[in-house]
């Protein structure tokens, strides 16, 4: 139980980390007049503060969970980028998609067991 | 005929070098978990791993630039092995044989899922509505 909600944390990092992700995707698709300009515009430096915000999160969540568990719970940034792509960009989600999601899933699953 | 832009292999090793250093900065995390929180230990290796995410920020922002975020995204699954590597190497974690099959099934997932990419492109081409 002490496991889940420090893994539970790690996932609220992750979450967070995807969204900023996804701000950053957003900022390297338009032009910007100089690399200076690349870095400092609000949807990096608000990026880069969830970004960050989720690294204070994810050593909180060391406290209770061994490190090769990060990564793993890591894996679950493809299924928000989905889900932020399925709600918000109306994308469809082909079956191969929906296999290695599920395969994911599983796998988080079995590692779990082994906690 | 391929209309992508290839990605070249300088841009895989910076890719892989950056994804080593932000496996680095998740054993610094894992460090900085073991210290009371605000200590000075703490500092020093949370802002060690901070130091170690704004090198990899930085070099991401540029990789990102010149690959699919869904082959960065793809090859980032080596941090999974990097974790099992680090884990047992320096927290001598146990690496049951039930563990690494869970890891090996997650970078199936996810191995698949950037190959899948494509497919489900075009699928999405073919009823795309404007």
């Amino acid at each position: 139980m002490r496991t889940f909600a420090y893994a539970s944390l790690c996932l609220l990092g992750g979450f967070i980390s995807a969204i900023s992700q996804v701000l950053l995707k957003k900022s390297a698709q338009r032009h910007h007049d100089s690399v200076v300009a690349e870095y400092l515009n609000v949807r990096v430096i608000m990026a880069y503060l969830m970004f960050f915000a989720a690294a204070l999160l994810s050593v909180f969540a060391y406290r209770g969970i061994p490190l090769s568990m990060g990564p793993i719970l890591d894996a679950m940034s493809y299924l928000y980028v989905t889900f932020f792509g399925v709600t918000i960009f109306h994308e469809r989600v082909g079956t191969r998609k929906k296999v290695a999601l599920s395969l994911i899933l599983a796998g988080i699953v079995i590692y779990s067991f082994g906690i | 005929m391929r209309a992508k832009t290839a990605v070249t292999i300088p841009v895989y090793l910076v890719l892989h070098a950056m994804l080593a250093v932000y496996s680095l900065s998740s054993v610094c995390s894992k460090l900085a978990a073991g210290q009371p929180f605000m200590s000075a230990g703490f500092m020093l290796i949370y802002g060690a791993s901070i130091a170690l995410l704004a090198v990899y920020a930085i070099v991401w922002q540029q990789v990102i630039k010149r690959m699919p975020l869904t082959t960065a995204y793809a090859n980032k699954a080596v941090t999974l092995v990097w974790g099992l590597v680090w884990g047992r190497v320096i927290f001598e974690e146990e690496l049951s044989p039930i563990k690494l099959l869970g890891a090996a099934v997650v970078l199936a997932g996810v191995v698949m899922f950037s190959m899948a990419h494509d497919e489900d492109d075009d699928a999405r081409g073919e009823g795309a509505r404007p």
